[in-house]
């Protein structure tokens, strides 16, 4: 239809009848952007993360997130309690690998006191870290294989974290929000029939791995969807404060266990796995050596782990903050808590940052103590919470289906990134 | 190479090698349970409803007040409160666990000097109501009793009253004798 034909319809009718709207046809089609909301109910986003499309046609211009669905005030929280109260809350930061986060909470806190954890201590916490590192990167795997199309490997990676996650019920007896850790050591011994549930564990495991990559990393719809999508060069993922294997797949060699190694890690041998051109696909790659990598370390935990005590003596009481808990020679149990509340020393004041590895990325607590037995500021650098903040660069220029792979690909837990 | 490649995507060779995996596990037993119908006994030490432990002697609360699970609970959800009986002796009037909020951490159990509080092994219970969740002294005993009665073993030890490897110095003397709870005597005892 000519535009010439629609304006004389136009006067007609607008003669005829006084009120009449019709669209203005004008000669150049340009189309509006659309602004289109992803989340927080959506099922791809991984938990409550709301996205802010700006979209010309089916392509990305931006991207807005909006984070703080989950928020809990956890860093607030920990100020009102002690140390040792405290632990807990860690857990529910990153709540897919907790024994990775109590870890980290712990190491701060024992470097701000100075407490030296028995060397038997530290390799059972590096073995739960290591088993948290499965089990986060096989629920990272099964979600965005899902995600993507790949239905199948969802069903066979929780197969194998069951597996896991009855370890660490038989140990602590929670699945999820283990708890596990405690400042100058861990909450129970492992026993006999966990070193040998361990031991099937690694020597399944490879097999396992091998079965995932059979289904996915030749896979042709698999490598069409990731390779090429999120590039993000060296620079930029430094920039950006990328850690972790996202950093790793764009060919930046840097991993905290190796270079500042903490708890048990001096004593193994690994590989950092490197990708080269920071898309989806590489950041895949990554992962799943770390799989394997994982594997190969818990076999030589398990190998060299040493006899001894699984607790410091200078392990803060959990209701008084104040070591020992020294009740020998007392009369009875309610006169023995009497007496401990008198001492009062080892709280040192300062500040302190320290950071560990866990799968996410690099997890940094920063603490400033007053001396008072509670911290006075508690500060979380929680990776998901940087990643999420790189998103908007790593999206720009791609589809909207492309941006399912890029959750999946940062990996992102929203319990850590609002705390 | 590209030649290869073509073949590959020719003849679907990726896409039979996943198929070759999906079908063998089709001939492998199923890893999933029909839940209500198949129950899992979860392992020892599993920290499901709270319970207080009646003592198989007294057949009344352990707990002598001494509000450390009350203050160590990082949530706040014990609540106690103790009055005077007419000789003047601390009694336990109340005690209430609001299983709404708490944490599941087992932090009381493991500072309770002489293991009157346990989280037992049961992971079935919830309520239409809030209330439902709200345990008072009364259903927390009889809770405890409920768990006995349904527990395998002929006696029962929660993990976290003695947790394994803990040096003997950070325990109270109840924590460090502390017998393993017979369940059948007490059983016997109930019926007769």
């Amino acid at each position: 239809m000519g535009s010439m034909e629609v304006k004389e319809i136009k006067e007609q009718i607008l003669t005829t009848q006084n009120v009449c709207i019709l669209p203005e046809v004008e000669d150049n089609l340009e189309t509006k952007e659309m602004i289109l909301n992803m989340g927080p109910q959506h099922p791809a986003t991984h938990g409550v993360l709301r996205l802010v499309l700006r979209l010309d046609g089916e392509e990305i211009v931006g991207m807005e997130p909006h984070i703080g669905y989950l928020h809990r005030g956890i860093e607030k929280l920990m100020e009102s309690k002690t140390y040792a109260q405290a632990l807990p809350l860690t857990d529910r930061l990153d709540y897919i690998s907790s024994p990775a986060n109590n870890t980290a909470y712990a190491i701060a806190i024992e470097k701000l006191f100075g407490i030296e954890a028995p060397i038997r201590a530290k390799f059972i916490r590096t073995i739960f870290c290591e088993m948290a590192r499965i089990s986060s990167h096989l629920l990272w795997l099964a979600t965005h294989a899902l995600d993507i199309g790949a239905m199948t490997i969802f069903t066979y990676c929780f197969r194998e974290r069951e597996w896991l996650l009855d370890l660490f019920e038989m140990t602590v007896g929670a699945r999820l929000l283990t708890n596990f850790a405690r400042i100058g050591g861990v909450r129970c011994d492992i026993s006999p029939e966990f070193v040998q549930g361990l031991r099937d564990f690694t020597k399944e495991f490879p097999s396992r791995v091998q079965e995932y990559e059979t289904l996915l990393t030749k896979n042709p719809i698999w490598m069409e969807r990731t390779i090429d999508i999120a590039q993000i060069s060296g620079e930029d993922a430094l920039s950006w404060g990328l850690t972790g294997p996202c950093l790793r797949g764009s060919g930046v060699d840097y991993d905290l266990r190796r270079d500042c190694p903490y708890d048990a890690y001096p004593y193994l041998k690994f590989h950092v796995p490197l990708g080269e051109n920071g898309d989806v696909y590489d950041r895949y790659l990554c992962r799943m050596e770390e799989l394997r990598q994982s594997n190969e370390m818990l076999k030589q935990l398990l190998d060299q782990l040493p006899e001894g005590e699984i607790i410091s003596d200078d392990s803060p009481d959990f209701v008084i903050p104040t070591p020992p808990r020294q009740v020998e020679g007392a009369g009875s149990a309610a006169s023995a808590f009497i007496t401990l509340s008198k001492e009062r020393k080892m709280i040192n004041t300062g500040d302190l940052y320290s950071a560990v590895e866990v799968p996410k990325g690099e997890l940094g607590v920063y603490v400033v103590s007053d001396g008072s037995g509670k911290p006075y500021r508690l500060r979380l650098r929680t990776p998901s919470f940087v990643h999420i903040a790189a998103m908007p660069a790593l999206s720009v220029g791609h589809m909207v289906a492309d941006i399912i792979a890029i959750i999946g690909s940062i990996d992102i837990v929203l319990g850590e990134s609002d705390k | 190479m590209k030649i290869q490649k073509l073949i590959r995507d020719v003849l679907l060779i990726e896409w039979f090698r996943g198929l070759s995996v999906t079908f063998k596990t089709m001939l492998v037993k199923p890893v999933t349970r029909l839940y209500p119908h198949v129950k899992r006994q979860p392992f020892p030490g599993f920290r499901g409803r709270q319970a207080l432990v009646r003592d198989p002697e007294k057949l009344k609360e352990r707990c002598i007040m001494c509000l450390r699970c009350k203050t160590v609970c990082p949530s706040n959800c014990i609540s106690i409160e103790v009055g005077k009986d007419e000789n003047n002796a601390r009694v336990l009037k109340e005690y209430s666990i609001d299983a709404t909020r708490c944490i599941y951490c087992a932090y009381c159990v493991e500072v309770c000097p002489v293991n009157a509080l346990v989280l037992t092994e049961e992971y079935e219970y919830l309520g239409d109501k809030r209330s439902d969740l709200f345990f008072t002294k009364e259903k927390l005993l009889s809770d405890w009793d409920e768990f006995l009665t349904n527990y395998p073993g002929d006696s029962y030890f929660n993990k976290f009253w003695r947790p394994p490897g803990m040096p003997e110095k950070m325990l109270t003397p109840q924590k460090r004798n502390e017998k393993p709870i017979e369940i059948k005597k007490k059983n016997e005892e109930i019926a007769s």
